[in-house]
């Protein structure tokens, strides 16, 4: 009950603070946006501070900090998706941060259109999930104050990073992003495979941060500024500067590829599993990995200067998508298939933003009208992925809260147990499969039309339309068997594991594994399934935003953008449907689920038809398996690479420390010992022997000034 | 007249048997009057070349050193008197603790 006066008084407060600071006329609440970030941060703060005297341990206070930032995310949200006080353009503030003769940092907030996409997406996900983490963390006792801290400041870094008004203050957020993801990742950090899954993903998205920052330091040495308003306002000025423009680019993408989990930077992600669900849950659909997708849809005005980067974007992505999708159709960890997943649906935003991004470049160039779809299709996708992906992640914490394993061969027959949980997350899983009218479907089809947009002017477009429409099959196929696995059949039956033989490597046998599962799972408490609900409503209906008022595509755009007359947009709507893409991929979309139930309905025994049997009786199947199993070797290459290059410098590095470094140090060290034993001798402690001493130099001072130096001509 | 020369060959010589003395004796009394005599070689200096300008400077700075000397040698016995009391000596050789 608490819990509920908690929630709504704050909220109901927020909404008050927000109506009183934008109650003059010309104020709104886009000029407050920098308030967004402090309040989280702020109540980062309070919680180290005051946290263990909260009943909560630091939840009320996180759930109000977090609420605060949130109203007024969605304030200005709504402000610049709805009322459109940015025009098409955008509205900034700044302050000056420090300054230079020739240069000044300034620090402040830059809201257009995709700012307030984020803002919606981060602001609103970010609070459901900080209110279902009330419920699901209660079992960790006082550890629930740095969880709810870090959770507070990973919000509120994160919703700096998008209202920042320069590449260097976002920078800096990006960084933070990155340490928090550190801390909540390494959340059980007695754990030691939570500890090196933290290590990893920091020290791998390190490796694109590096990138980034090149980047930067390439833009700020031929332009002179980082700040958003004064690189994108010159268009001439970029294409004249080409050159610099494309690596630029191409090092900003780096640091995206580090942050989004990219080919072939993708093997923090499933990892990062090891965190608490909820934190996965953010990292996935609000923070982090959407941080990448926003960078590159914030430097879209330079990398519209470089088909190169446009080109290598699409690329990335569409090979990202069809890796990730493949793997995740193996994984039993509910929350591994659902990480590959999130890689899979990042490199489907990457593949629309990168042909988007060419398109625009094309079109300039042959003097077409501008119109960059993928654009808007990526973004439209990065808001639909959003939900569903909180919805799917906070599902499978709910199911994992309530049968105490991540193993989907371990789960099945939670339907009835939990009925709230499976229809959300059955929701999320047609949602993401792309069927017709539910979210993903909308943003999918815009993408892969996006890209087969681009086929006629570019061949590669063609191939990578191809990867999409098969990774669309793909993800259609894994998320029903997940749905399947985890709720279909009754709630006991028995386990099969094929594992390997003892003696595998020489007969290549393989041994079948039988355990007896019994489930016995309850509903989750409704503070977990009240955002799961309100998850699911938006999974099916966000997609529907498109052809409301002006559409999607007039808020969040690039270039120009088409709108047409009336409250709803019809021609959209027929032009989708119309389609021949569209129907091809609704064909795929649904030939993925039909085998996904075929394959992984569990029967009245609680077995799957595509029996582990299957998979090991033939040669090609059981390699392709173990293949994808093992992520296709690719941590497996990383460590052998790892050991092979970094352990030899490191070992010719540790020589020359030995040798060479430490040698010149302790010889001076050693030299000055032998000399000073033989100086010492000197202090006799005998008065005579100082007296003589001084009475000698002073006469060999004598003798070499009025003896030596006259005899040799040399004066004073 | 006597040439400025002989001063100061006869100072030097008193300021070598001073030094001289100040090295080889080990008696502490001795080595306190070996460095009188070295005052007073610079005294005879400073007398000698006073004469030799007729400038009275060097005369006034005599009766300063023979003062500071006065007061230094005051100073140097009782060092010695109370040293004599801890140690029971003051043969300079058996003071060495200063040593390495």
């Amino acid at each position: 009950m608490d819990l509920l006066v908690t929630i709504f008084g704050s909220l109901a407060l927020a909404l008050g603070l927000l109506f009183f600071l934008v109650q003059e006329e010309d104020t709104s609440p886009v000029n407050v946006a920098w308030l967004i970030p402090v309040f989280s941060i702020v109540s980062f703060v309070l919680i180290l501070l005051l946290g263990s005297y909260d009943p909560r341990r630091g939840g009320s206070i996180a759930v109000i900090g977090v609420g605060f930032s949130s109203v007024f995310s969605l304030g200005v949200a709504y402000d610049v998706l709805i009322n459109d006080v940015t025009r098409g353009g955008y509205i900034e503030s700044t302050r000056i941060w420090f300054g230079g003769q020739t240069f000044a940092f300034e620090f402040g907030t830059y809201i257009d259109g995709l700012a307030g996409l984020l803002l919606l997406v981060v602001g609103f996900v970010s609070y459901l999930v900080v209110v279902f983490s009330l419920g699901y963390m209660v079992k960790e006792g006082d550890r629930q104050v740095r969880y709810f801290a870090e959770i507070a400041l990973f919000v509120g870094v994160m919703l700096g990073l998008v209202v920042a008004n320069s590449f260097l203050l976002m920078f800096i957020f990006w960084e933070l992003v990155g340490v928090c993801s550190y801390l909540l990742i390494g959340f059980w950090y007695e754990k030691p495979s939570a500890a090196s899954a933290a290590k990893k993903a920091f020290i791998v998205t390190r490796v694109g941060d590096v990138f980034l920052l090149l980047g930067l330091v390439i833009l700020f040495n031929t332009f002179g500024t980082l700040r958003y308003s004064e690189l994108f306002s010159n268009p001439e000025l970029l294409s004249e500067n080409a050159e610099a423009v494309k690596w630029a680019t191409l090092c900003i993408f780096g640091g995206a590829v580090g942050k989004s989990a990219q080919f072939p930077l993708h093997v923090w992600l499933p990892d990062a599993m090891e965190g608490p669900t909820t934190v996965s849950a953010l990292i996935h659909a609000a923070t982090m990995v959407k941080a990448g997708v926003f960078l590159v849809a914030r430097s879209y005005p330079l990398i519209v200067h470089s088909p190169d980067t446009a080109i290598y974007i699409a690329v990335t992505g569409g090979v990202t998508a069809f890796i990730a999708a493949s793997m995740a159709m193996v994984m039993y960890d509910i929350k591994r298939v659902l990480a590959y997943s999130t890689i899979s649906q990042l490199g489907y935003m990457f593949l629309g933003l990168g042909a988007g991004a060419w398109a625009v470049w094309h079109a300039t160039e042959n003097g077409l009208e501008v119109h960059a779809q993928g654009y808007t299709a990526g973004l439209f996708h990065l808001m639909n992925h959003a939900f569903f992906k909180a919805l799917l992640f906070l599902g499978s914490g709910a199911v994992i809260h309530a049968v105490h394993t991540q193993d989907m061969r371990e789960m099945g027959g939670l339907r009835k147990a939990m009925p709230i949980t499976s229809t959300a997350m059955g929701l999320g899983v047609l949602s993401i499969a792309g069927l017709p009218f539910f979210s993903g479907f909308w943003s999918k089809d815009e993408i892969l039309e996006a890209v087969h947009h681009n086929w006629d002017a570019e061949g590669i477009f063609g191939a990578l339309w191809w990867l999409g429409l098969l990774t669309a099959a793909m993800t259609a196929f894994y998320m029903t068997r997940l749905w399947m696995m985890t709720f279909s059949g009754p709630p006991s039956h028995e386990v099969e594991e094929v594992i390997p033989s003892d003696d595998h490597s020489d007969s290549g046998n393989w041994e079948i594994l039988k355990k007896e599962v019994k489930i016995q799972a309850h509903e989750a408490p409704r503070v977990m399934t009240i955002p799961l609900m309100i998850l699911a409503f938006l999974a099916v209906f966000s997609g529907f935003v498109v052809f409301l008022g002006d559409g999607f595509g007039s808020v969040v755009f690039y270039g120009a953008h088409h709108s047409s007359e009336g409250p709803i947009q019809w021609g959209l709507l027929d032009h989708i449907l119309l389609s021949t893409l569209t129907h091809l991929s609704v064909l795929v979309g649904l030939t993925g689920v039909i085998l996904g139930y075929l394959f992984y309905k569990r029967g009245d025994d609680g077995q799957t038809p595509f029996s582990t049997a299957f998979v090991s009786d033939s040669v090609v199947t059981s390699n392709l398996h173990t293949f994808l199993s093992n992520r296709m070797y690719m941590a497996r290459l990383f460590d052998w690479f790892g050991m092979r290059t970094w352990d030899t410098l490191a070992m010719v590095c540790d020589w020359f420390d030995r040798k060479i470094i430490d040698g010149i140090v302790n010889g001076i060290a050693s030299i000055t010992q032998i000399l000073s034993g033989e100086v010492r001798k000197l202090t006799s402690g005998f008065t005579g022997h100082y007296a003589s001493l001084t009475i000698g130099g002073l006469g060999a001072l004598v003798v070499v000034t009025r003896v030596v130096f006259p005899l040799m001509g040399w004066s004073l | 007249m006597i040439d400025p020369i002989h001063f100061v060959v006869f100072s030097s010589i008193l300021m070598l048997i001073g030094a001289y003395g100040v090295i080889r004796n080990k008696n502490a009394i001795v080595v306190l009057m070996s460095i009188e005599i070295m005052l007073t070689a610079a005294n005879i200096n400073f007398v000698a070349f006073s004469s030799y300008y007729h400038d009275l400077t060097g005369q006034v700075a005599v009766l300063f050193v023979t003062t500071i000397a006065a007061a230094e040698v005051a100073i140097g016995l009782a060092i010695l008197l109370s040293l004599f009391k801890q140690r029971d000596t003051i043969e300079l050789d058996l003071l060495n603790t200063l040593r390495w």
